[in-house]
């Protein structure tokens, strides 16, 4: 042996099959004799947009002046049946806040949302636990959701929203209900959801009083009665069975399809559940439109893609892919300064650092935005918050117009499979878009 | 009262829709009106305002008087899933039976059944009472945060599961307790608080042996502690 090599250090963390986090995850079942619940989304390395990149105009194609003329970006979401919906949804982007509840969330992060949201003419949801009135004044536009768990299913608040959103489930843990630890069932969370204070939340995965998808059909139409045949109903639903789950919903008389894929985000699941349960946001969305168009419903019924969205490329490529608009969850709350930077010791409290935290669960958010707790929301000041939403969004939609009008469209709504290409044989195979170079789809079945 | 008038709608001229529309305007003025031929259809009588009363002169489907917010319900047969879901105030009377999930998500006001109640009566039930006449089926109870479900017969298998803090009165037999429900003694004080609403919706009283079903708290909590339970979900 050589004098001074050290010939076990190297070996230490080389494993691909007991790496560090499968140690401690395996130490921590141990000790603690459940599985794992975090916050975030999944750690592992997916197939994501990123491997899809765009053909902007050149020879072929004229491409529009990307920093002066003007590309359109209105979006309208269940405007294709004008008998059952007499208000459609209309926003001036294609991009709105994903359902995240008041309970994950602080009042001050919801609120921020609202004005930011609003500020760029899009809209924000309740997510689960019923509507919070200072999210409602903050929001010009909102989405009430109806979970299976009915947390203040109220019909004043019902008829007082823009669209009415039935949850099926979520990208994050599909086949699921919510969870919301103690830590975050206190004081106006507990009122509102009727709770036992500081218990552990596990919602039902299941709805109260309908099953399957012919109940489901009754049930829309009780909204729409409730709520005057004037909203749109949205459905949302995990990126699971794609087509099968996407023509369901579509013939039960859904208006709006919104799949969350396997990135999804989540103030707390069961961790396993974040990294080996449904399928890619790339992959669900031509499945989804594959499925609307095989019943002759794509138009018809619009489709919202969330899940790990982070940017205008995401944006762009899921218009392209066949979205009408998208949701931005996880994007939004680092936006409002999720993983800044700031208040470094109340990370390293946690056990974390600013860029590393996934700690939504503990309830103890160190820049207020996941947390029940006054004191640490007071860090999140919803003028300020709402500024940089407000300003993320312009950001995300300058990106987004300027690639569509590289690629010669004057409306965002333009952009189609064919302005893209894949950078991967899986990104090929996955959505039908040609490999970058060959211009052929890999798709050897 | 006494020049009350009494205002008939006929469901097989109308659409649920219109109906409804003529519904909720007839009851948010306070009048009374009588349903005719409502053959099991769905979503009749939902989202309904006070103060006014309605009586569907024979069975109902899915839903009815779901949403609402007040007004009284009369059904002179049985009715389908979900009747009352998410009621907030009102009463609801069922001549007959109904299938399941009578009262899912109930937060307030009163649901009387005469004869028997389906499956997962009461779930996710956040306020309000449920008095059923006969049996309720598999699952009653499950989730239910506060109120009451009230069963003069007896209780399927799996009554009570996951229970918040609603509680369940049985009369009679008990088939099988649901995951982390168990059977507590009823105060002589709650006895006579559910023999007083079981009278004043009109069913007789006689000496029953009222079991009651509450939480046994020990899923409301992800607690290494509690294991074996949490083993069973």
């Amino acid at each position: 042996m050589a004098q001074g090599v050290n010939h076990r250090l190297p070996q230490m963390g080389r494993s691909k099959i007991w790496t560090p986090h499968v140690i401690e995850d395996i130490q921590a079942k141990a000790e603690l004799g459940h599985y794992q619940i975090r916050g975030f989304s999944t750690f592992f390395n997916i197939p994501t947009l990123d491997q899809l990149t765009f053909l902007p105009a050149a020879m072929t194609r004229l491409p529009l002046e990307g920093y002066r003329e003007f590309c359109e970006t209105k979006t309208v979401l269940g405007g294709g049946k004008p008998d059952r919906v007499s208000q459609p949804l209309e926003l001036d982007i294609p991009i709105y806040i994903a359902s995240m509840s008041f309970g994950a969330l602080s009042r001050n992060a919801k609120v921020s949302l609202g004005l930011g949201a609003s500020a760029v003419g899009t809209c924000t949801s309740t997510g689960e636990g019923g509507m919070l009135e200072d999210e409602r004044q903050a929001s010009k536009k909102l989405i009430y959701q109806i979970t299976p768990s009915r947390y203040q299913l109220d019909l004043d608040h019902l008829r007082r929203a823009d669209a009415v959103e039935i949850a099926v489930g979520q990208g994050a843990k599909p086949g699921t209900g919510g969870v919301l630890l103690g830590a975050k069932v206190i004081d106006k969370v507990v009122e509102m959801r009727q709770l036992p204070k500081g218990i552990d939340q596990r919602s039902s995965v299941r709805h109260p009083d309908f099953l399957g998808a012919d109940d489901m059909q009754i049930k829309i139409e009780e909204l729409r009665d409730a709520t005057g045949y004037r909203v749109p109903i949205f459905c949302k639903l995990p990126a699971c069975r794609v087509t099968q789950d996407v023509k369901i919903a579509a013939k039960s008389g859904i208006d709006v399809i919104v799949i969350d894929g396997m990135e999804g985000g989540t103030g707390a699941s069961p961790e396993f559940l974040l990294d080996h349960t449904g399928i890619p946001t790339m992959a669900a969305i031509p499945a989804a439109r594959r499925a609307l168009e095989e019943i002759g419903m794509y138009g018809k019924v619009s489709l919202v893609v969330s899940g790990g969205l982070k940017s205008g490329a995401d944006v762009a490529k899921a218009l392209a892919l066949g979205a009408d608009a998208v949701a931005f969850g996880t994007a939004a709350l680092i936006a409002l300064n999720c993983n800044a930077p700031l208040y470094e010791e109340d990370y390293a409290a946690l056990g974390t650092a600013p860029g590393y935290c996934y700690h939504c669960h503990t309830g103890r958010c160190p820049v207020g935005v996941t947390t029940q707790d006054e004191e640490l929301q007071k860090r999140l000041d919803p003028e300020k918050a709402g500024e940089r939403i407000a300003s993320f969004l312009r950001a995300v939609t300058m990106e987004v117009t300027m690639i569509a009008k590289s690629c010669g469209k004057s409306n965002v709504h333009n952009l189609e499979p064919e302005d893209m290409r894949a950078l991967t044989l899986e990104a090929s195979a996955m959505t039908g878009v040609p490999l970058a170079g060959v211009d052929k789809v890999v798709a050897p079945w | 009262m006494g020049t009350m008038t009494v205002v008939r709608l006929d469901a097989d001229t109308l659409t649920p829709r219109q109906l409804n529309e003529k519904l909720r305007e007839l009851l948010a003025s306070g009048a009374e009106a009588v349903v005719e031929n409502p053959r099991s259809r769905h979503n009749l009588g939902v989202a309904l305002p006070g103060p006014g009363h309605v009586t569907f002169k024979g069975s109902v489907g899915y839903y009815c008087g779901g949403l609402s917010n007040g007004g009284s319900i009369a059904i002179a047969g049985n009715a389908g899933w979900g009747i009352g879901e998410s009621m907030a105030n009102g009463f609801i009377r069922v001549r007959g039976s109904v299938g399941q999930s009578i009262g899912a998500s109930l937060r307030g006001g009163t649901i009387v059944v005469e004869g028997d109640a389906g499956p997962r009566a009461g779930v996710a039930q956040k306020g309000g009472v449920v008095v059923v006449g006969g049996n309720i089926g598999f699952l009653s109870g499950f989730m239910a945060q506060r109120g009451k479900l009230i069963a003069l017969g007896d209780a399927s298998d799996g009554v009570g599961d996951s229970l918040y803090e609603g509680n369940i009165f049985v009369a009679g037999r008990i088939h099988g307790l649901g995951i982390d429900a168990v059977i507590a003694p009823p105060m002589p004080e709650e006895i006579d608080e559910i023999e007083s609403i079981i009278a004043e919706v009109g069913f007789p009283l006689k000496p029953r042996e009222w079991k009651k079903v509450v939480a046994g708290r020990k899923l409301w909590y992800f607690d290494k502690r509690e294991g074996q339970t949490w083993l069973k979900v």
